[in-house]
């Protein structure tokens, strides 16, 4: 429809240049846009990032092993398990540490709790960006019950610090897996709700479907990953295409987008790729918890000393917002000598002047809400 | 009548009269309206909203004293004027939104008896000063030299302006069911019963007025900048849209008429599609007094729904709101004076 | 035209179906809120603490203290954090003193002459509490809740106030063990 605006349009006035942010009530944390706009029409959007750096790579390179974690958890703020579990995963296999089975299962059911409630932030972001404030209340409040259960285990709501090298730093406590059965068992309602609230909502499928078309050459060629680029149609889960820890053991499907709405690799489809990832890591935490072994400590293979042997890793996983890679360089000394994090949400938004440009303002904020960006992680 | 009784007493009282009453009116509408708003916004969303309770008493009772504080916090809030913007206009432009439904509501008949004036051309005179606000908020978007603030007022200014087109044309299919332009003559047009148990306003009269009521009612909801309308002040595209360099009381103007132009709007759909002070029940209660309560609460309800609107849905694009104007509200009203014309014709008014 | 009769048919329907949740939510407000009224309500302790019962570790992130009497000096806390918001100083004391054993029985070797934790500069990762030999420093509430009750609630006016000092080693017993004591008193106004 606006292409054809666009294209039919004989009037150009001037170009404008529109600065959205970085105070402004929908750029998800401390991005800047400057929007070059004719009228409503964008031409371009450069993302202008920064505001939140804290060196977070050299900082690590000052910290040991261990006190690296919590600062993981700050990278990506939304889902700090994942982040702590790319991290961990990698660490150990640089020094060869098996972890025990129970400790396997707690890891993968922690790290898909996260992805939901991730994704339920995403999902309610991106309503309150295009105007529906009201889902955004809800899906709140079952994340809530799933920050709820965090802190039942580790004492923590958002940063977690759980996964250690080798281990974690608690063992589940008495009444979680009942507890969990329960929310799980109560959310899968909660989301027909969510989709017949806004969803399937018209104004909805209108504002999202057949924007911000990304097509899977143009993901592809961006390295877009994750959600955004399954979206796009394309069969990529790290989950089942490079399993790390112990994902080859569940049974789940990876869904991509169809263009059920518009086009494949629209907004809509974004978000329901989400909705249905939703489904299934309720899937994958039902399996975990019914074959987690009752007995096993979790502090069993915690190593004396964090220090890996010389050598260089790197070990990518998914997290909620893609691939998330770790490279670490070790000279044998307690804190790494170098330490790169492959953050997702950094590739997603290089894609946004890519999707956004001949959409109008209000779309290009619809098409960052559905990237699903976390500044924490961006600019590390 | 009362504007009978007092159009003898001298001009200026009466005037002062009216003045201060319809101001009084508006307030506490736009005072009530923000509790509701809160309340039905935090029942929708499983919240409590503004409370008080304990030894603290926040916001008092239920929150009910909230709208106060924030009243009196607008007050006694500093108010700014940006060195850029054009200082005349800057300022005039809350007032002139103001007036706008503020001299709309003055011809609303609240009951048989309560009517600031009884203008015999009153719906044409409601609908064209009802449009005036659109002149304010370019005014506050232009004069604020702020690119947020010009967005906002360049599309409340195409969406007002389309929008009363389809709200005006299902007007039409009122004045041509009860042949006069004149307020009271609507809604005294509307007493009996049609249909054998329905009371005889005209959104029961015939199914194109029932349509003719819902095309209105949408209409209005765009006229009054309202979600999923909302796109002049989109809080999450333009920040605040043309109020966006307003603060204290000339950003409280703009809330008191946003909530006063709901009340026109509620009105004008009251008076001619729901019977106006007519009782539900033809015949029961039906006394002035009772015409006021009738009155009043249809209006309410349809500030209610308004306001369930807004937290329910997400917001339109703006070429899909005029998309929604220009190709389903105009083709429908259109269609609904052809219906109701051939009705009259086939059945009779 | 078809295409044109379906639009309008989802946009009612899905908006009917959109307005019927929220309705039904504005009706079963009483019961459906989660809201807590912060200041009178607080968050049902027994539900939280639902992990405790069995187990010897401190789940919760509140404030930490330390248990001065117990610590040793090891600076082991010190080491672990990584925003290095605790310092600890410790005086080795001549041979034969006697400074008591901590309730592990453990018998302290330094005295600890400052132990600052600047509460505004943590993070609340929970890692010094885990290297300490004498569990002696840990966060509120949790199994210690009969020693320190939970408290989420420590802001202050001043900045300063956040730093906790939990030393108690007196100056007189500082200088006792640096300074041989003087024969002379010392002069007026040189107070520590």
């Amino acid at each position: 429809m606006t292409e054809r605006l666009i294209k039919n349009s004989f009037i150009h006035g001037e170009e404008m240049i529109l600065n959205i942010g970085p105070q402004h009530p929908s750029t998800h944390g401390v991005l800047r846009l400057r929007v070059k706009t004719d009228g409503e029409i964008v031409s371009e959007v450069t993302p202008i990032i920064g505001y939140l750096h804290r060196c977070f790579e050299k900082h690590c390179e000052n910290l040991t092993y261990e006190q690296v974690i919590p600062y993981t958890d700050r990278c990506d703020y939304i889902a700090s398990m994942n982040t702590n579990f790319g991290y961990v995963v990698a660490v150990e296999e640089l020094m060869g540490i098996e972890v025990p089975e129970k400790v396997e299962y707690i890891r993968i059911i922690m790290a898909e709790l996260n992805r939901i409630a991730s994704h339920l932030l995403a999902l309610g972001t991106f309503g309150l960006d295009v105007g529906a404030t009201t889902p955004f209340l809800y899906m709140f409040r079952d994340r809530e019950r799933i920050l709820d259960m965090f802190e039942m285990v580790c004492g923590a709501r958002l940063l977690y610090n759980y996964m250690w090298v080798g281990g974690v730093s608690h063992d589940l406590p008495v009444g979680f897996v009942e507890a969990t059965f329960k929310f799980l068992d109560d959310f899968e309602r909660e989301i027909d709700e969510y989709n017949n609230l806004l969803t399937f909502n018209k104004i909805f499928i209108e504002r999202t479907a057949d924007v911000g078309i990304m097509t899977p050459e143009v993901a592809i060629d961006y390295g877009v990953s994750g959600p955004n680029l399954r979206g796009s149609g394309v069969k990529w889960d790290l989950r089942k295409n490079d399993p790390y820890s112990i994902y080859d053991r569940f049974d789940f499907n990876i869904p991509v987008g169809e263009g059920t709405m518009g086009s494949v690799g629209d907004c809509w489809d974004r978000y329901w790729v989400r909705v249905l990832e939703m489904h299934e890591s309720v899937k994958i935490v039902r399996q975990a918890l019914q074959q987690m072994p009752k007995e096993g400590n979790v502090h069993e293979a915690l190593p004396k000393k964090v220090r890996p042997p010389k050598g260089s890793v790197y070990k990518r996983t998914e997290s909620p917002r893609g691939d998330l890679g770790y490279y670490i360089i070790s000279d044998g000394k307690p804190s790494p000598i170098r330490l790169k994090m492959r953050s997702p949400a950094f590739t997603s938004l290089s894609v946004l002047n890519e999707i956004s440009r001949g959409w109008m303002i209000s779309d290009v904020l619809a098409v960052l809400g559905s990237l699903d960006i976390v500044l924490g992680e961006i600019d590390r | 009548m009362i504007s009978d009784q007092l159009a003898t007493a001298p001009w200026l009282m009466w005037f002062s009269i009216a003045g201060v009453t319809l101001f009084l009116i508006m307030a506490f509408n736009a005072l009530a309206a923000v509790y509701v708003e809160r309340k039905v916004s935090a029942f929708v969303q499983d919240r409590v909203g503004p409370m008080g309770q304990g030894a603290g008493l926040h916001a008092g009772k239920w929150g009910l004293l909230q709208t106060v504080a924030d009243a009196v916090k607008l007050l006694t809030k500093e108010d700014i004027i940006p060195r850029a913007a054009d200082r005349k206009l800057f300022i005039m432009a809350p007032f002139v939104i103001f007036i706008g439904a503020f001299i709309s509501i003055a011809a609303l008949p609240f009951s048989s008896i309560i009517q600031v004036i009884d203008v015999n051309i009153g719906i044409f005179y409601i609908l064209a000063t009802s449009s005036l606000g659109v002149i304010g908020l370019i005014l506050a978007g232009w004069s604020s030299e702020n690119k947020w603030s010009l967005y906002g007022a360049m599309r409340s200014a195409a969406q007002i302006v389309s929008y009363e087109i389809p709200a005006a044309l299902s007007i039409i299919v009122v004045i041509m069911i009860t042949s006069t332009l004149n307020l009271q003559g609507i809604v005294e047009a509307q007493g009996g019963i049609v249909w054998g148990f329905l009371p005889n306003w005209i959104v029961f009269n015939n199914p194109f007025a029932f349509l003719a009521f819902f095309t209105y009612f949408i209409a209005g909801v765009a006229e009054t900048n309202r979600t999923p309308f909302d796109i002049p002040e989109a809080e999450s595209e333009l920040v605040g849209g043309f109020h966006t360099e307003y603060s204290g009381m000339r950003w409280a103007f703009f809330f008191l008429s946003e909530y006063a132009n709901m009340f026109v709007v509620c009105g004008i759909a009251s008076v001619t599609f729901l019977g106006g002070w007519q009782s539900p029940i033809p015949g029961f209660m039906n006394s002035p007094f009772w015409g006021l309560f009738w009155f009043m609460s249809k209006v309410l309800f349809l500030m209610f729904i308004m306001i369930w609107f807004r937290w329910t849905f997400p917001r339109l694009r703006v070429d899909q709101l005029m998309s929604v104007a220009w190709k389903y509200l105009l083709p429908i009203s259109l269609i609904n004076i052809f219906g109701v014309g051939l009705w009259i014709l086939l059945v009779g008014a | 035209m078809g295409r044109y009769l379906v639009n309008i048919w989802e946009s009612v329907s899905t908006m009917l179906i959109g307005l019927g949740i929220t309705g039904k939510h504005l009706l079963r407000a009483k019961n459906g809120n989660v809201t807590l009224q912060y200041p009178e309500e607080k968050w049902p302790r027994p539900e939280r603490n639902i992990g405790f019962d069995h187990q010897d570790y401190n789940v919760i992130r509140s404030r930490l203290v330390v248990d001065i009497n117990d610590c040793t000096g090891c600076k082991k806390c010190e080491r672990a954090c990584p925003v290095g918001c605790i310092s600890v100083e410790a005086l080795k004391v001549p041979k034969g003193t006697d400074l008591g054993v901590t309730s592990n029985d453990t018998i302290k070797r330094l005295l600890v002459t400052r132990h600052d934790i600047d509460m505004s500069e943590c993070m609340y990762c929970n890692l010094c509490t885990f290297p300490c030999p004498e569990e002696c420093i840990y966060m509120t509430g949790g199994p210690n809740s009969h020693k320190t009750p939970i408290d989420y609630e420590f802001s202050e006016y001043d900045r300063n106030n956040l730093i906790y000092k939990f030393a108690v080693a007196t100056q007189e017993e500082i200088d006792s063990y640096t300074i041989p004591v003087p024969v002379t008193p010392a002069p007026e106004g040189a107070k520590a």
